[in-house]
């Protein structure tokens, strides 16, 4: 998902000078053929990312689109306010790219992992919120935030990641990504959990429960007739390696609430019960309830209640 | 004084900073805001700037080649917006409502919709990298243009300001300009007391900047120090008073917040007027 991102970002900024690279001093192997073919649009800002990102809504006044390039909470909760004056507040032409969602650095550790990004990122005005669940969505949404203007969110795994989802030339761009197709309800999710979501899926299925699953990645800009359909069918269930605490669950929520749209819902996130945890992120996901069965038990407490 | 009898486009710098200090006086009066003695103090600076130091008019507010300043101590904002009045950026009438309900002009520098500011600004730290980004952006693009950031001493206290003192010396942006406003007194004390920053101009020059100190007050000296060639980021520490020009407000510590009742605002204006 990275190497699609960096690859795709590579060959728009070719045709297209204004895209600037900035990186905090992180991308080892990953942005050296950026830097080596665009040396006069990559920037490498040092470990300093509140300087950088007030630098890089500098940059994007002067007629620029500038790509802020980062892991973990460095590119977001460091720089914060820098986002929500110079970036937000300034509309300033400013991506800004976290490789690493969720436990993706699982044995990293805490300061490490990105698990409240999406809500406080979500919170600011003017902010666009993109989370690709795999290499084809990556690949797509970052053509579309080449040619954009406003200021949004890249949220990217890290590599390696399945392609679950299929490309689509003409992808709208508050689509929401239908995977399986099914009668009793649905699972929206987020991110690259959706291959634990489809095995959950298959779980289901052997027990004779059909529910659609679908990737939702311009997670801003929801498709609300795609959630009116989806209420009519059944419960809604989200998943998201995140917190519970104002984030992709809680934007389905809000929106089914301010459409007066009733259905039960149940949101699948990060439990956050030991936030010293050390392991991979398979194992970081089990602990923190991001398992298939946990993902299959709240689908089924939806359907039996 | 009125200030409309006049066409103050050609003004000199001093009949400006001192018309600017009459209106910084009468609107933090006004509206009862805080920090007139931070726009007393960095007044001057900002006068010579805008008296053609710097390439930009009213004219020029939106040509892509245009010099930008950016006051990056926001909540001086009374005598930014008092200085682009006088020099017809906007209306002047808009100083009257300066901070009341509506009103196009606030307590902190806010640029949607106000011609000639560039940042909006208030929380400290937020105009030297932002500064530095169109700096540098410039330079990659041989696109011409200086960058000129007005900023407290306070603001040596803030981390960007030394991240991005490292990142300009590292890209050589002798296109950036900083103008410190020394007048040693942030929040709650003397900034000897606080944080103390001394020896400041040392530390500034082992970052790999140009440095020169100069008096903050002095027209001659400011426009000078400002038109010095320079290979590095330059920074002038412009040694200031805070409350300048107002002798019950000078250097004291409860003037950053209070504001000038109906007799202290005609004592105030009458010393302004007869310097």
């Amino acid at each position: 998902m990275r190497d699609t991102f960096m690859e795709t970002l590579l060959l728009n900024a070719r045709k297209n000078p204004e895209i600037i690279f900035v990186t905090g001093d992180l991308g080892f192997g990953v942005v050296e053929d950026f830097q080596k073919v665009l040396p006069n649009q990559f920037i490498n800002a040092g470990v300093s990312e509140q300087a950088m990102m007030g630098m890089a809504a500098g940059i994007a006044s002067t007629g620029k689109r500038v790509f802020v390039y980062s892991i973990g909470n460095f590119p977001t909760m460091r720089c914060l306010e820098q986002i929500r004056n110079d970036v937000c507040l300034m509309n300033n032409s400013v991506v800004i790219v976290s490789v690493g969602a969720g436990y993706s650095y699982g044995s990293q550790g805490y300061t490490h992992h990105a698990l409240e990004d999406i809500a406080v990122m979500r919170a600011l005005p003017n902010m666009n919120v993109y989370v690709p669940s795999d290499s084809i969505e990556a690949r797509h949404i970052t053509e579309h935030l080449c040619t954009g203007k406003a200021p949004s969110y890249l949220r990217l795994g890290r590599s390696g990641e399945p392609d679950i989802t299929k490309f689509s030339s003409n992808l709208k761009s508050n689509k929401i990504i239908d995977i399986r197709d099914g009668k009793d309800g649905t699972i929206l999710f987020v991110g690259p959990i959706g291959v634990r979501v489809l095995a959950a899926e298959e779980m289901l299925r052997n027990i004779g429960i059909s529910v659609s699953v679908a990737s939702v990645p311009f997670v801003t800009e929801l498709d609300l007739l795609y959630l009116k359909d989806a209420v009519k069918k059944g419960p809604i269930v989200t998943v998201e390696e995140h917190s519970f605490r104002g984030g992709f669950g809680s934007i389905i929520l809000e929106t089914l609430n301010s459409l007066n749209l009733n259905c039960k819902v149940k949101v699948v996130a990060a439990k956050q019960v030991n936030l010293s945890e050390i392991g991979s992120q398979t194992y970081l996901q089990n602990q923190n309830g991001l398992d298939e069965i946990s993902i299959f038990n709240a689908v089924k407490a939806c359907l039996v209640d | 004084m009125s200030r409309d009898s006049n066409n103050f486009k050609a003004l000199p710098s001093e009949v400006l900073a001192q018309k600017a200090r009459v209106e910084i006086l009468r609107m933090t009066s006004v509206s009862k805001a805080s920090h007139v003695a931070s726009s007393l103090s960095v007044v001057d600076v900002l006068s010579v700037l805008y008296s053609g130091i710097a390439d930009i008019s009213p004219k020029t507010v939106s040509a892509i080649e245009r010099d930008i300043i950016i006051l990056s101590k926001g909540h001086a904002a009374a005598a930014l917006y008092s200085v682009l009045a006088l020099k017809e950026f906007f209306d002047a009438d808009w100083l009257n409502a300066y901070c009341s309900d509506g009103a196009q002009l606030g307590g902190h520098v806010t640029s949607r919709n106000v011609p000639g500011v560039e940042l909006s600004t208030g929380s400290l730290g937020h105009g030297l990298p932002y500064g530095l980004g169109i700096a540098l952006s410039r330079k990659r693009s041989n696109s011409k243009g200086n960058v000129y950031v007005v900023m407290s001493d306070g603001e040596c206290d803030e981390g960007t300001t030394w991240e991005s003192a490292l990142i300009a010396n590292h890209y050589k942006l002798n296109n950036l300009n900083v103008i410190i406003d020394r007048n040693r007194i942030q929040s709650l004390d003397f900034t000897e007391s606080t944080i103390a920053l001394e020896p400041l101009a040392r530390k500034w020059e082992s970052f790999g900047w140009e440095v020169i100190e100069v008096d903050g007050h002095s027209h001659k000296l400011l426009s000078k120090s400002l038109e010095i060639p320079s290979l590095k980021p330059k920074c002038i520490i412009a040694n200031t008073t805070k409350g300048k020009g107002v002798d019950f407000m000078e250097n004291s510590v409860l003037w950053h917040y209070k504001s000038p009742n109906e007799s202290e605002l005609n004592d105030a204006i009458s010393q302004v007027e007869s310097t």
